[in-house]
């Protein structure tokens, strides 16, 4: 029951909608937060967190398997790895929508579009739209082995991400601490690799 | 023990960074607060000046407002509490404007 109840994909989706559900209640209840901060504004970093959250989650799962290929866990989620891709790209829809909002003025959105942490913020979701849209079953049987390679887009909007998180916060440390689990997983992935490559010459 | 370690790595990214706090982006001299600008004060002093204020709060001694410039630019600004004046005007972590940064 229980074990039917986790392989359902309602189980994960639901897991994955669940930060959205205090988002939507607090945007809903039409109240500022402390100081008088509109609400537009508050949520702008709960939602721009939880999207790089899941884009990390989903990093993280290749070097993962390679480091726990045993692990029953990091294989359930790696057969999920897209509804995660999803959830990252949702939460940066509704980041995006949220900062439109809250700028309120054409003006202003493109008065500060040029700065670091802005521009590299529109570059991740820009990058963001195809993977989403090709996300779909039919999506990843039509496009074959392109999949994978047009995939390979998400380590630019991570790296993106990192700068625009850094550089709008204007400050280095929650962004470093999300991404270096996963900086350290590449590191390892990118020696075993190396690893590998050197190996292989001597075996033929 | 793989899957327990595989959890722990994952909640490590989840649990960890939950911090917020006093932001050190700018501090103003020690001032004596019966001495500051109350927040209307200062709304109406910038409004004056043809700045739009959302709303500011208290950060390093100062007042930081968050709002819009004469010129339409959204904004961060650190004022001075006792006087109002402009001491640091920051947009997403870059400095536009910074008080006796040429003296």
């Amino acid at each position: 029951m229980f074990r039917n109840l986790l392989l359902h994909r309602f189980f994960i989706w639901a897991v994955l909608a669940l930060p959205s559900i205090p988002m939507t209640a607090t945007l809903l209840s039409g109240t500022t937060g402390p100081d008088g901060m509109p609400m537009t504004q508050m949520l702008l970093h709960p939602t721009g967190e939880f999207s790089a959250r899941f884009l990390i989650i989903a990093m993280m799962l290749t070097p993962l398997r390679m480091l726990f290929p045993s692990s029953g866990f990091v294989r359930w989620l790696i057969k999920r790895r897209r509804y995660i891709g999803m959830a990252a790209f949702f939460y940066a829809l509704l980041h995006t929508l949220l900062y439109l909002v809250d700028m309120g003025s054409l003006r202003a959105i493109l008065g500060e579009f040029l700065a670091l942490g802005i521009w590299t913020g529109w570059l991740a979701m820009v990058i963001f739209v195809p993977l989403a849209v090709t996300s779909t079953d039919g999506a990843v049987r039509r496009l074959g082995p392109r999949w994978k390679t047009l995939q390979r887009f998400v380590y630019i909007a991570a790296a993106a991400t990192l700068v625009h998180w850094i550089f709008v916060h204007n400050n280095l440390g929650p962004a470093l601490v999300h991404f270096l689990p996963l900086a350290t997983l590449e590191t390892y992935r990118a020696f075993q690799f190396l690893q590998k490559r050197n190996r292989n010459p001597q075996e033929t | 023990m793989s899957f327990k370690l595989s959890l722990a790595v994952l909640s490590t990214v989840l649990v960890l960074p939950l911090s917020a706090g006093a932001t050190g982006v700018h501090t103003c001299e020690a001032t004596n607060k019966a001495d500051w600008m109350s927040k209307a004060d200062l709304t109406t002093k910038l409004e004056s000046e043809g700045w739009s204020v959302r709303f500011m709060k208290e950060d390093g001694g100062c007042w930081e407002v968050y709002g819009t410039t004469p010129e339409g630019e959204r904004v961060e600004g650190y004022f001075h509490p006792v006087t109002g004046a402009p001491e640091l005007i920051g947009q997403r972590g870059r400095v536009l404007f910074k008080a006796g940064s040429d003296d």
